[in-house]
């Protein structure tokens, strides 16, 4: 790793305007949570920020409360608090499997919610010091000409990685909430509207600006009758990443459904909701054939490279995987 | 300042001769530092800021450790390098393979992905940190009966990581075990052994 | 000797290893452990581009960098590698650089972040050379030359290309075929990745090179030392107590070896050179890939009347090893013939890695033969029994054979004839398979040495030159010691691993640490056990002959009333010493081998491509067995490293930059413990007359029959026939979905 300096701080506010500091005065800074990730990103010389601002210091950003149904997460809470959580397990139990299924015990114990949303992708060529890749504001996206078996069909370009995060089709699925904290004090959006295609900034994965910190995380109470579920596909069954995860979030009644959501995890830049296989649910029985139909229309549009054609039918399978178990 | 061509001074033959006699020393740059106003600049620009250290007082296993580190040093060098415990183990130094697996405050992390700036105030407990003076820890003495190591390198971790387990869940099952020990690889397979060990270990402690 | 596991008093017990304890408390030192007074770090600098010569090399900006002592690279280090390249001149540094990761500086500094940071201040201009990473294009006439001798690794010996071997007359066999069938199986790069990266520290005191190495061969590192360094033998010693892991690729000396040595010549002070992650990957090696051809004639009923080989193996860009492929080894092959090239590529080097020409080429041929049993309409298990080895090419008797023992006994176990169907046969998204494939690996004993002192206080030493990789070594050498000398283990020590004190070892590798330096333990102990004797004759008053030694007494063998404690009998002399060389006669006429059959059951998730293993039986005939433990824990590890090599590990390589994208645990998709079935042992016990006790082999068979075992499984589990590996869910998804 590069030479750096590492600052504690205390207050969200201290961290804000640290950053806006750093800015200024044209330096390198960055913010840090569990720090698993973000250190490797350091080995790998893929980030070399002169500063790191050590979130981990602040009191009161480390908590799970339930209020009126809905669920308040603060950005610091690790992984593995959310999985073992018995009243997360209990009424959100597709966040509590996401949370469980984020690389490896050792990790999850260190590693934050606000951490699993904001990680860089982990594509090969992104990671690799020996490649200066488009995201790392190089020419070339190597992924067109190179091996592309755990990249993106569904909106991609220029740039094709996935978004790694479990926790965020999860989340996405729920409805879930973002409350960020920045130079002109704090604003809370939908969590769908959190991250960013390629085709928007292929620098980015979030819409997080210099100065911004995400605080909290907030999920709003379940339906009653609602099942959620996430499944994850993978090579290994410990520490990998999804080739494809679906989230499936579905209020039904006597098997049918009145509110449908599938997000789509390994597939897309970003976490991919399936909003015409949303709204084709919407009102119909959930049945084998329904369900089958829903993933192929899910499916609909999906661009494949030159080695991840195989995701296509693991994600239209998932989906009615998912929705089956739903019912 | 004339640099002279370090190539150019001896010849292959010469050179490998000199091996044997002693007076390889001037074919490549040893000891003497060219300090020049350009080093300066070079720490700056290239190597970034914060060489300077830091006192950080470290509690590992019970005791109270002061050490002077970089803020880029691991916690999983630190132990190694600067307190000598050698138990932890840097298998890949990218938090993937689990052998420098420690107890942190009652959780079982990556060393190698902690900063040592990071620990202060925190509880960390290494392998060495298990036997009470003679007397090994149940999954010690489990780990030597059910071969739980073979080369050996992995062995520090998983026994962290079977520790954490058992920490938190003194009756686990095999799949639990398994589950638990799931972010540390043995690269010689010995996995059935692993989880043996832990199990017997638990079967033991009431 | 003891001629039966009932007359032994330590073989064949489970025996705890006699340094778990160290490896339990953190106490044992790795050589990355060891501090040295004013050690410095180093760190490696690779090539970025597969080929191309160097223009120049400025390390000016790195030479200022504080803390910087030392950089070496090939204008001014030039040392030759010779078992880094054994069929052209290899040095440490070269030039022209010949693959990505072809090393071209190294710098010596006082803290690792510093040598890393000097690393991306050298700066290099390359001249490129255009490259070849295929190994079929590589064999064209017009492919870019990476050796002086174009492409095809020609050395001498084993080190011939192409390797050719054959028997019999193969057109006469294929003539008295029913059938003939020929098909192509591929496999890839897989890396030992061994838990403990590459370290080497290096220290000169008054012209002598001490260099603790991360190796498994502490004697072949002195020699090899010696020689390229141009240094006396006695002025050069290699020290490894401990180990983590190596498979075959910390045989010997290394590249990085040197350069630890060169650069604390250069520095004046010792240096310890460590390896990344990825510098492992890249910078050392990993298992041949191949390309094997094979056309097969069988009778009607299955059995094999000729087999011919013909293939392809990827050496990289130097040629280390054999590049051979002998997964026909098991077999009755009344004619054969085999060629197989190895290739240069401007790629990562090929070499050893457990049971280096066998599980490849398993994985082909046996799953060419289950396809084979499928054509005909035959249950594979009848085809393996059938064609199973009982002569060595074709003629050799075995010193000692149970194939077919671990065959039938394996399939009780599993429940074979139950459980076995069509392939394909499952209804639903999820299938049910089983599989089974022959393996094993040669056994011949082989030059040892040994010393053995007896203290005066009746206890032991054991000098051994093994280093122990997680074998076991060291505790079967004491215990071999323990059962010949009739001294109680824990009256054993065992010194290892240091050529200054401990006599030559042909190093854990090629399964021959028990076969070579076994026996030298057991000449020693006879050795010794004359001269108690002798001295214990004059004690007690009787001839030499009528003395035994057991449970560390001296007695009278026909009246046992008559005792010494040993320490009596040895106090007289003070200290006794015995010591051998051996290299055992083995018999010209015959083949010495271990043999192996393994069965998997698996349930193939076809939608997502997920395969689990249910149930692995291996059945094992290593003669007798010295340590049931940790040859049963052998066992296990050698079936895992099979299912990481089956499903998920590969190298991968960017083919437009010809540069690894994979070099870590987690994209090289190492197996965790969630991929590891209950691996249950069967060992056929039985004894050989030329193996130690009756011991033959158990390191390296295990992995042999693994990868063809799931992939036959997972053919029986869809009806879909995997000829190239790794059997990714990307690869399963595809094939079940036509």
């Amino acid at each position: 790793m590069k030479s750096f300096e590492n600052i504690d701080v205390k207050s969200v506010k201290e961290a804000v305007n640290l950053l806006q500091k750093f800015q200024q005065q044209k330096k390198t800074a960055a913010v840090v949570g569990g720090g698993s990730e973000y250190l490797q990103l350091m080995k790998d010389h893929v980030v070399e920020p002169d500063y790191l601002i050590n979130l981990k210091t602040i009191p009161g950003l480390d908590y799970i409360k339930e209020e009126r149904g809905a669920f308040r997460i603060g950005a610091l809470t690790k992984l593995a608090d959310i999985e073992m959580h018995p009243t997360i397990h209990e009424k959100l139990l597709i966040l509590s499997s996401a949370a469980g299924e984020a690389a490896s015990p050792q990790i999850r114990n260190a590693g934050t919610i606000a951490g699993n949303l904001c990680q860089r992708p982990f594509c090969w060529y992104f990671r690799s010091a020996n490649f200066t890749c488009l995201r790392k504001g190089g020419q070339v996206c190597y992924t067109v000409t190179g091996d592309s078996r755990f990249h993106a069909i569904l909106g991609a370009g220029p740039s094709y990685i996935v978004h790694p995060s479990d926790t965020a089709p999860a989340l996405v699925a729920l409805g879930a909430q973002i409350k960020i904290a920045g130079p002109a004090g704090e604003k809370t959006i939908p969590l769908e509207k959190f991250f960013l295609l390629p085709s928007v900034d292929y620098k980015r994965e979030n819409i997080l600006t210099a100065g911004e910190i995400v605080t909290e995380i907030i999920v709003p109470a379940p339906k009653s009758g609602s099942k959620g579920f996430y499944h994850k596909v993978r090579e290994r069954l410990a520490w990998d990443h999804a080739i494809v995860a679906v989230a499936t979030v579905v209020e039904s009644s006597a098997g049918v459904v009145s509110n449908a959501h599938v997000v789509m995890g390994g597939v897309a830049p970003i976490p991919w909701r399936a909003a015409k296989a949303e709204e084709f649910l919407r009102g119909k029985k959930l049945d084998e054939a329904s369900a089958r139909q829903a993933g192929e229309i899910a499916l609909e549009g999906a661009k494949p490279l030159k080695d991840n054609s195989y995701k296509v039918k693991i994600a239209q399978d998932l989906i009615q995987r998912g929705l089956l178990a739903s019912v | 300042m004339g640099e002279e061509k370090k190539g150019a001074r001896f010849s292959r033959r010469s050179f490998l001769k000199s091996i044997g006699g002693g007076a390889l020393g001037t074919a490549v740059v040893s000891t003497g530092l060219i300090k020049t106003d350009d080093a300066a600049a070079y720490v700056s620009e290239t190597v970034g800021v914060g060489r300077g250290k830091t006192a950080v007082a470290l509690k590992v296993n019970g005791k109270t450790y002061r050490v002077q580190v970089e803020h880029r040093q691991t916690l999983a060098e630190v132990l190694r390098d600067e307190l000598g415990l050698t138990g932890t183990k840097i298998g890949c130094d990218r938090g993937e393979c689990g052998a420098c697996t420690v107890i942190i405050d009652g959780r079982n992390m990556y060393s190698c992905s902690q900063l040592a700036v990071w620990m202060q105030g925190k509880d960390i407990l290494t392998i060495e940190g298990l036997a009470k003076g003679d007397k090994l820890d149940p999954l010690q003495e489990a780990f030597i009966e059910h071969d739980g190591p073979q080369c050996g390198f992995c062995t520090s971790g998983q026994i962290m990581s079977g520790k954490a387990v058992l920490m938190k869940n003194p009756k686990p099952t095999e799949a639990q075990v398994r589950r638990g020990l799931s972010g540390n690889l043995c690269r010689c397979g010995n996995y059935n052994r692993e989880v043996a060990a832990v199990l017997a270990a638990a079967s033991k402690t009431s | 000797m003891a001629e039966s596991s009932k007359e032994f008093s330590i073989v064949g017990k489970k025996t705890p290893r006699i340094d778990a304890y160290e490896r339990v408390t953190g106490q044992a030192q790795y050589t990355g452990d060891l501090q040295l007074p004013g050690m410095l770090y180093a760190r490696v600098l690779r090539s970025s581009v597969p080929h191309a010569k160097i223009a120049s090399i400025d390390t000016s900006k790195a030479e200022k960098l504080p803390g910087v002592k030392a950089i070496i690279h090939h204008g001014n280090a030039q040392v030759p590698w010779s078992s880094g390249g054994l069929t052209h001149r290899r040095y440490i540094f070269n030039n022209p650089v010949r693959y990505v990761g072809d090393p071209v500086a190294a710098v010596a500094a006082t803290d690792r972040h510093i040598a890393e940071d000097a690393l991306k201040l050298i700066e290099i201009n390359y001249e490129k050379i255009p490259h070849v990473l295929d190994a079929n294009e590589a064999l064209k006439p017009d492919a870019p030359k990476i050796t002086p001798n174009g492409n095809l690794s020609v050395g001498k010996g084993p080190f011939s290309a192409p390797i050719e071997e054959s028997w019999g007359d193969v057109e006469q066999g294929f003539k008295e075929a029913d059938k003939i069938f020929e098909d192509t199986f591929i496999t890839k790069h897989v890396n030992n990745a061994q838990m403990e990266r590459r370290v080497s520290i290096a220290r000169w005191d008054a012209g002598k090179l001490t260099v603790y190495a991360s190796t498994q061969g502490v004697s072949n590192a002195r020699t090899d030392i010696a020689k390229d360094f141009g240094l006396p033998l006695s002025k050069v010693r290699v020290i490894c107590k401990y180990m983590g892991g190596g498979f075959g690729n910390k045989n010997q000396a290394q590249d990085y070896d040197y350069m630890a040595a060169m650069l604390a010549k250069a520095a004046d002070q010792p240096v310890k050179l460590e390896f990344t992650r990825e510098d492992d990957f890249i910078g050392m090696h990993g298992r041949w890939s191949s390309e094997q051809h094979y056309k097969v004639g069988v009778k009607n009923d299955g059995t094999i009347t000729a087999v011919m080989l013909d293939a392809v193996t990827n050496m990289g860009a130097y040629r280390k090893q054999s590049g051979n492929l002998s997964g026909t080894d098991f077999y009755n092959i009344p004619n054969f013939k085999k060629v197989v090239k190895p290739v240069h590529t401007n790629t990562v080097v090929a070499a050893n890695y457990r049971a280096p020409a066998y599980p490849q080429s398993v994985f082909g041929f046996a799953s060419f033969l289950d396809q084979i049993a499928f054509e005909l309409g035959l249950n594979p298990l009848d085809m393996f029994l059938r064609n199973r080895a009982q002569k060595s090419k074709g003629k050799l008797a075995y010193t000692s054979n149970y194939l077919e023992q671990c065959i039938v006994e394996g399939a009780k176990r599993i429940g074979w004839r139950e459980k076995w169907h069509k392939p394909g046969a499952t209804a639903g998204p999820k299938k049910h398979g089983i599989g089974m494939a022959l393996g094993g690996y040669p056994f011949r004993p082989g030059l040892g040495a040994a010393t053995i002192r007896i203290n005066s206080d009746g206890t032991a030493h054991v000098l051994v030159g093994v280093t122990d990789i997680g074998t076991g070594a060291k505790s079967t050498m004491a215990i071999i010691a323990s059962e010949a000398l009739g001294i109680p283990l824990n009256q054993i020590q065992l010194t290892n691993g240091d050529t200054d004190v401990t006599p030559y070892s042909v190093g854990e590798s090629g399964s021959r640490t028990t076969a070579f330096t076994g026996p030298a333990v057991v000449a020693a102990a006879e050795d010794v056990r004359k001269q108690i004797f002798n001295l214990a004759a004059s004690q007690l008053k009787t001839k030499a002959e009528e003395i035994e030694l057991r449970n560390g007494e001296v007695f009278v063998k026909n009246d046992p009333a008559q005792k010494r404690a040993l320490s009596q009998v040895v106090a007289q002399a003070g200290e006794l010493i015995g010591r051998a060389t051996t290299n055992p006669n083995f018999p010209k006429e015959m083949d010495g081998k271990c043999f192996s059959a393994h069965f998997a059951e698996v349930e193939v998730d076809t939608w997502t491509g997920h395969v689990q293993i249910t149930r692995y039986v291996a059945a094992h005939d290593s003669g007798t067995i010295l340590n049931r433990l940790t040859a049963e824990s052998q066992i296990k590890g050698g079936v895992v490293q099979g299912i990481g090599m089956a499903f998920s590990e590969e190298l991968i390589i960017d083919k437009v930059t010809a540069t690894p994208i994979n070099p870590n645990y987690r994209d090289a998709k190492v197996p965790t413990h969630l991929e590891a079935p209950e691996v249950e042992v069967i060992f056929i016990e039985n004894y050989d007359p030329y193996g130690v006790f009756g011991g033959k082999v158990v390191g390296e068979p295990p992995i042999t029959a693994a990868v063809a075992t799931i992939a036959n499984a997972i053919f029986n589990a869809t009806g879909k026939r995997f000829k190239e590996l790794p059997m990714t869910p990307d690869k399963i998804v595809r094939a079940v979905q036509v």
